[in-house]
């Protein structure tokens, strides 16, 4: 590190966070530009422990001052949230900044929370920045309103970065890697249904799929478990499986909201308790799998996730407002709701609509012979055709459309034009349009639901 | 007495207790908004920048007017619109980017250059909606403060998306244009230190006789006031020499510094040619101590010859140069220097180009245009085709039905494999951690570049020419896209083979044109693509097989020969335990995949499938019961089937097999023939034009630009013909479908249009004939499965419309004038859903989206039908041909579902999948596994 760094501030205060595990994360810091002094650091968060790198307080005060130069001449909106991205060869290290604006002591100020990670952890760190991101972004949210509030941010932030801590912990040790051997799984049976039941493998695929490839997969035994998970991520692309986690043998780990496909292992009794709030923060909606019982769940479809989570969001932001003193930060198993939304705890509904891709793919790829590369060719074209008619899809809506300037009414010609007439096949095609174009369900779907929604609304008020 | 104010305090008081509830409402600044605009539009995200599409920006914060934009690629104001460059710059380069001491430290006696890494950036300015991926470095400048110039490079994008999704790539291409940049910068602060210290070393001469000359004049032990100024001029300039000289010391030294960026992409030749320069430099330097004689007395020299031009002065300093053994190099006459310099803000600072060598400063700015050519469009579309090249990587085995090439050395391979801006080879890069891929393609594509040979002579001979001073010109003078010129006329002297002015190209030509291009010493600057020779010599070599095919039977079978031991013997050996092991042992091209099935669908192609078969052409004398070992023997059986497998393979035939054929044996009768039966040279090469020996009118290699032109074609044609789907099937399931009008054009687009069902086209679409103005003949109907035929009146045409009659039995004719079809009837449902001239689809390129994935649905179940081990094996010995037969059949009808027409397509591209499988020789050559056909009563469809 260089010796040029300014000295400390006396007054960063440090929390240090006792983390399971090689965390990857060198430190945390919350830094606020000063009108008198310039960039300052209020708190550092750094993980307990031996570390790959050591960074000293005075080294991680310069980074975090760092984060804020330049920001003197934002001119963003009120609530916005930047976020900028530094690679410092010089100092060996990738820091995460998000940018936003806060009031501090009855000043409006720029704030900055980062995340400092080395430099040699980038290609660790980059699938999972969207993750890290979204959950910080959120917990700005929530940090802004506790600033307006004249409390102290920290204890808000402490809230997320620790989970952020230990999930980069978790990925260190549990994440599937990205090439997966497909013996590892269960397309290497000799016949279906040898692993798993085959209906259950259908609908497992079938609904991870059509939950844009974001499931969950609890159950008693470890391998059995991972098994499915690794399964499940072979229909993932490179960048999500490194998004994805394995199951702990001996102890579950906590479920971590924005995953792709997490592996959850049940406790003594027979359980895994999922926490509602974290479940529905998921980007996507998600697949429940129980391999113990072999039941397969899904969460609505993306429209109709997306505008439960926002009102949800909206719902604890509320919250949070409403509340009027400082110790009373309510904690995320709480349920929240108000006089206008009441949040559906049903989020798993059984799979509803049958598909063909899924099917057909099942029952031909158990006709090839294990153990050579045959399933995996048919795997890989598999997933070219669905890549393929995702575009296509996404293609023919923009046409329709003009780019989204007109409202997509043509519905019944795509399904027939490009041969998703089932509903379960158009499923899954959305999801994966989807994830090329956030927003094409509401896009599509959105005004039938909305209206759906507001005439539900409308009977309940009577 | 209640005054009014306070009756107005109190209304207020009551209004505000009306709106107090208000104050538990979240302002929506703290909220998050329930419908926001991507919801309504997912397309809008972007829109609101104020600029059309991505750019790279470079700009520099110049110390005498602050951070200021430079130049954009592409260097078009459309492209930035009104969005505000210097505003822009003010915030990209405000960031503290570096952060490292630079200039004189305290204690040290001379200014310090300071090797600074290269800074990674990405930010945004969400009120404008630009994003930005800052790649952030410094030059040196002997003129500027600190000798340093600090500049960054940014792609600049709407979609934030976009840059964090491919941060990997970006940094990766921009820490190449950077290193070039920086190595030419060295370069030429090298150059620009040798210049300074001539001009020290003359002024230090002219001072040192000016002052002997003061002394001369002056009293003894006395010393003027103008005297002492010289000396104390004297004084600095001899500091400035040692200043100077270590500077280049230092520069020489970069190399040795320790790199602290993992991920730095360095040309080691680059460093080495830089470092070896400096070396040079500072040797000569060192040597010339601040001698008051050396200069002296050229300047004695030049004064006594005033007369002499500058010119000659300068011949004076080559000469000098060549006397000191470093190289030759532009003459340069050493400027006295001033005193006092020019005062800061006086100066003119060098331009980036003035900074930096001319070689890398355009091979940076070329680098940093493809930069911005590959990362052009929308994400989703990026995304998308990453994943579909890293998908197809694992789909060889079916790639080449409908898929265009897919070259390594593409744009998407290039982006994570490091290469030289100025074409030095990739071995000399050190990607100190290479970056794992994030969306791209599998890792294992780093490795495809084979090192060239480091103990080469002919190599090491012209590196060190090449190392030579301002001779770097060359590097650029021998691109890629020159040897990809050469590659592209080669295939098209292949393609030119089947016209009569072409053909007369022998064999022992091109051998000698190969042999020259062999001959000739390996050029440095085409290191970067050796496999271009390669892929050169693949291509005449297959074109030889072509033109030679009677005579190269040995050569040609020896292939599949000896891939066929292997496989049996991996058969036999892995009923023992190992079935992985195929997959170490076949060769790389191949997908490694179980071959059993696949020689013993082979087998099945050869018997007749139908039961109207008849015996089949130039394959009669093929001993019959070894084929049937195939059959009923698993997988000992696979052994003594070899030969009958090597004389059963294509290359085996008799190049005049196919000209014997009697058109009248093969009535109602399913025939095969190989390929070569048919493939009669002399006799094709009647049949060409100039122009139609450019297939499809590509003339090069088919790309998917062209094909998804093609789309637009593709859809009108199934718009306006209610028969397409008719034709669709005659192409997909191996039918020759001919393409007969007067209208060249007319038929050219038909031809384009339709190539893009035509299974196997061959990497230049040799299997698409656009356009034929002479008659065809039998083996033109095996070579060609789509053919644009020329109608004309004349004695010609009269024989053109003989050929087609006589033929009519075995292809579909498409009269394009008349507007009817001529074909077998199809009631399959397979092609019913890219065939519907109702469709809605509006756009040829989504309708070409759509075609391909329906075709690569229908290569998948063909992938299926191949490698699905028991339909082609018999379970039992007592299991006769029929049994497997009929399993195929069933398996056809009743797992896949597919009627009797559907089922021939399947059947075909799975023969066409054994073939290439089985005999990878064939594969550049595009050749038809065999000549079959099968008769059906025609029917005529009209509009």
């Amino acid at each position: 590190m260089s010796s040029g760094c300014p000295p400390q501030s006396p007054a960063v205060a440090k929390s240090e966070v006792a983390v399971e595990g090689e965390c990857p994360l060198l430190a945390a810091t919350f830094a606020y530009w000063d009108n008198i002094l310039g960039p300052r650091v209020r708190h550092i968060w750094a993980p307990k422990g031996d570390q790959l790198m050591f960074l000293s307080d005075g080294e991680i005060t310069f980074l975090a001052n760092h984060t804020l130069n330049g920001e003197i001449l934002r001119s963003a909106e009120c609530g916005a949230v930047d976020v900028k991205f530094f690679v410092l060869a010089e100092k060996g290290v990738i820091i995460v900044s998000l940018i936003f604006d806060g009031e501090l002591k009855g000043d409006k100020n720029t704030c900055a929370l980062s995340i400092i990670l080395p430099q040699t952890e980038l290609a660790f760190y980059l699938p999972l920045h969207t993750i890290c991101v979204e959950r910080l972004k959120h917990a700005i949210r929530k940090g802004r309103i506790w600033m307006q509030k004249g409390y102290n941010i920290i204890s808000v932030l402490s809230l997320e970065i620790v989970p952020i801590m230990e999930l980069l912990a978790s990925m260190k040790t549990h994440s599937v890697p990205e090439d997966i051997d497909i013996k590892d799984t269960v397309l290497n049976d000799d016949d279906i249904g040898d692993s798993c039941h085959e209906d259950f493998l259908h609908k497992a695929i079938s609904s991870h799929l059509q939950t844009c490839g974001c499931s969950i997969v609890v159950g008693s035994n470890p391998e059995k478990v991972n098994k499915i998970v690794r399964t499940l991520c072979l229909f993932l692309t490179l960048a999500e499986r490194k998004c994805s986690r394995l199951c702990k043998a001996d102890s579950s780990f906590k479920y971590d909201t924005g995953l792709f496909v997490q592996g959850l292992l049940k406790d003594s009794t027979g359980s895994f308790v999922l926490p509602f709030r974290q479940v529905l923060y998921s980007p996507y909606p998600t697949t429940h799998i129980d391999v113990d019982i072999n039941t397969v769940k899904q969460m609505p479809p993306c429209h109709e996730h997306t505008y439960n989570q926002r009102r949800y969001m909206r719902s604890e932001l509320s919250t949070l407002w409403k509340t009027d003193s400082e110790e009373d930060i309510p904690p995320d198993t709480v349920i929240h709701t108000d006089e206008t939304f009441t949040p559906d705890l049903n989020i798993f509904q059984d799979v509803m609509h049958k598909d063909t891709l899924v099917k057909s793919f099942i029952d031909e790829v158990f006709m090839l012979k294990p153990g050579l590369s045959l399933r995996s060719t048919y795997l890989a074209q598999f997933l070219l055709l669905l890549h393929r008619k995702a575009l296509a899809l996404l293609k023919y809506i923009e046409d329709e459309t003009q780019k989204g300037k007109k409202p997509f009414r043509s519905l019944r010609n795509l399904k027939t034009d490009l041969d998703l007439t089932v509903e379960g096949d158009l499923n899954i095609v959305m999801a994966f349009a989807e994830k090329l174009r956030a927003g094409l369900h509401s896009f599509v779907f959105g005004k039938p639901f909305l209206t759906s929604m507001q005439e539900r609304d409308v009977l309940m008020s009577f | 007495m209640i005054g009014s104010p306070d009756v107005v305090a109190f209304t207020r008081e009551d209004e505000y207790s009306q709106t107090n509830p208000d104050l538990w409402v979240l302002p929506e600044e703290f909220s998050i908004p329930l419908h926001p605009l991507a919801d309504s539009n997912p397309w809008a995200k972007t829109s609101y920048a104020k600029f059309t599409k991505d750019f790279i920006l470079i700009s520099e914060f110049s110390e005498q007017v602050g951070p200021q934009p430079l130049l954009t690629i592409p260097d078009d104001p459309k492209v930035c619109g009104t969005f505000d460059l210097n505003y822009f710059s003010l915030r990209i380069m405000s960031v503290d980017y570096q952060a490292s001491f630079v200039g004189h430290p305290p204690g040290s006696g001379y200014p310090r250059l300071s090797f600074v890494e290269d800074s990674r950036v990405v930010l945004g300015d969400s009120k404008e909606g630009a994003f930005a991926y800052v790649h952030h470095l410094t030059l040196y400048d002997l003129e500027a403060r600190g000798f340093v110039r600090p500049f960054c490079m940014a792609y600049v994008s709407a979609d934030e998306r976009k840059i964090m999704l491919q941060f990997q790539e970006l940094s990766l291409r921009f820490s190449q244009a950077s290193e070039c940049l920086k190595a030419g910068n060295r370069r030429a602060f090298a150059k620009e230190l040798q210049r300074k210290l001539r001009d020290l070393e003359y002024t230090h001469s002219v001072l040192q006789r000016e002052e002997g000359l003061q002394r001369e004049a002056g009293p003894q032990c006395m010393y003027s006031a103008h005297a002492v100024e010289k000396a104390n001029e004297l004084a600095n300039v001899e500091k400035s020499i040692y200043e100077h000289r270590d500077l280049l010391k230092q520069i020489s030294s970069y190399h040795r510094h320790p790199r602290r960026d993992p991920h730095a992409v360095t040309c080691q030749k680059c460093v080495t040619e830089c470092l070896r320069e400096c070396e040079a430099l500072l040797e000569k330097y060192a040597k010339l101590p601040v001698n008051p004689f050396t200069h002296t007395d050229k300047v004695r020299k030049g004064e006594e010859g005033q007369g002499q031009t500058e010119d000659e002065g300068g011949d004076a300093e080559v000469e000098e140069e060549e006397d000191d053994g470093i190289k030759r190099r532009p003459s340069y006459t050493p400027q006295l220097i001033k005193a006092k310099s020019a005062k800061c803000f006086d100066k003119r600072l060098k331009t980036l180009q003035e900074l930096c060598d001319e070689t890398f400063y355009e091979a940076t700015m070329e680098l940093l245009k493809e930069t911005e050519r590959s990362f052009r469009g929308d994400l989703c579309y990026l995304h998308t085709r990453r994943l579909d090249r890293a998908l197809r990587r694992k789909l060889r085995v079916t790639d080449f039905l409908f898929e265009e090439e897919l070259n390594d050395d593409d744009e998407d391979a290039g982006t994570l494999r490091p290469f030289c801006a100025v074409n030095h080879t990739a071995d000399n890069y050190t990607l100190i951690n290479p970056p794992p891929i994030v969306l791209g393609p599998e890792p294992v594509e780093l490795d495809a570049l084979e090192p060239p040979d480091p103990l080469d002579p002919a190599l090491e001979t012209s590196h060190t020419q090449e190392s030579e001073l301002g001779l770097r010109e060359s590097h650029l003078d021998s691109s890629p896209s020159d040897q990809t010129l050469e590659t592209q006329e080669s295939s098209e002297e292949t393609k030119g083979s089947f016209s009569s002015d072409k053909s007369g190209m022998g064999l022992a030509e091109k051998q000698q044109s190969v042999a020259c291009m062999k001959s000739e010493p390996p050029d440095p600057d085409s290191d970067l693509t050796p496999d271009h020779n390669s892929d050169l010599e693949r291509e005449s070599s297959s074109e030889e097989m072509e033109t030679t095919a009677g005579e190269d039977d040995n050569g040609g079978d020896q292939t599949p020969v000896s891939l066929l031991e292997v496989i049996s013997e991996l058969e036999a050996s892995r009923e023992d335990e190992c079935e992985g092991f195929t997959e170490e042992v076949q060769s790389d091209l191949l997908v490694p995949l179980d071959t059993a099935c696949c020689m013993a669908q082979e087998g099945f192609l050869y018997e007749a499938s139908a039961p109207e078969s008849v015996p089949r052409l130039g394959s009669g004398s093929h001993p019959q019961p070894s084929q049937n070992q195939v059959v009923n023997q698993e997988p000992q059986a696979l052994l003594p089937i070899q030969d009958d497998y090597a004389m059963g393979s294509p290359c085996s035939e008799s190049p005049a097999a196919g000209l014997e054929l009697a058109v009248g044996l093969l009535s109602d009768a399913v025939s095969r023939a190989s390929v070569e039966d048919g493939s009669d040279c002399t006799m094709s090469a009647s049949t060409g034009s100039d122009r139609a020996a450019s297939p499809v009118g590509y003339g090069g290699v088919v790309t998917l630009r062209q094909r998804k032109k093609a789309g637009q074609g593709a859809l009108r044609f199934v718009r306006q013909y209610p028969f397409a789907m008719q034709a669709l099937w005659c192409l997909l399931s191996g039918r020759t479908l001919v393409v007969l009008g007067a209208d060249e054009g007319r038929v050219r687009r038909l031809v384009a249009a339709l190539a893009l069902f035509v299974p196997a086209p061959g990497k230049c679409g040799e299997r698409i004939q656009a356009w034929l103005s002479c008659p065809f003949t039998l083996t033109d109907l095996q070579r060609w499965k789509l053919i644009g035929l020329q109608r004309v009146a004349s004695p010609v045409g009269s024989s053109m419309i003989y050929s087609l009659s006589r033929y009519s039995r075995y292809i579909a004719i498409l009269d394009a004038d008349q507007k009817t079809l001529r074909c077998p009837l199809y009631h399959g449902e397979v092609l019913s859903n890219i065939a519907d001239h109702r469709t809605y689809i509006r756009r040829g390129s989504t309708y070409f989206l759509h075609l391909q994935s329906t075709l690569c649905r229908l290569a998948a179940k063909a992938f299926l039908f191949t490698f699905t081990h028991h339909l082609h094996l018999p379970v039992s010995s007592t299991e006769g041909p029929e049994v497997v037969e009929g399993r195929r059949r069933c398996f056809l009808q009743e797992q896949l579902g597919l009627g009797e027409e559907d089922s021939q397509i399947l059947l075909y591209l799975s023969q066409l999948i054994t073939q290439h499988y089985l005999h990878p020789s064939t594969r550049s050559s595009a050749a038809a596994p065999c000549f079959s056909f099968n008769y059906t009563t025609s029917v005529l469809y009209k509009i």
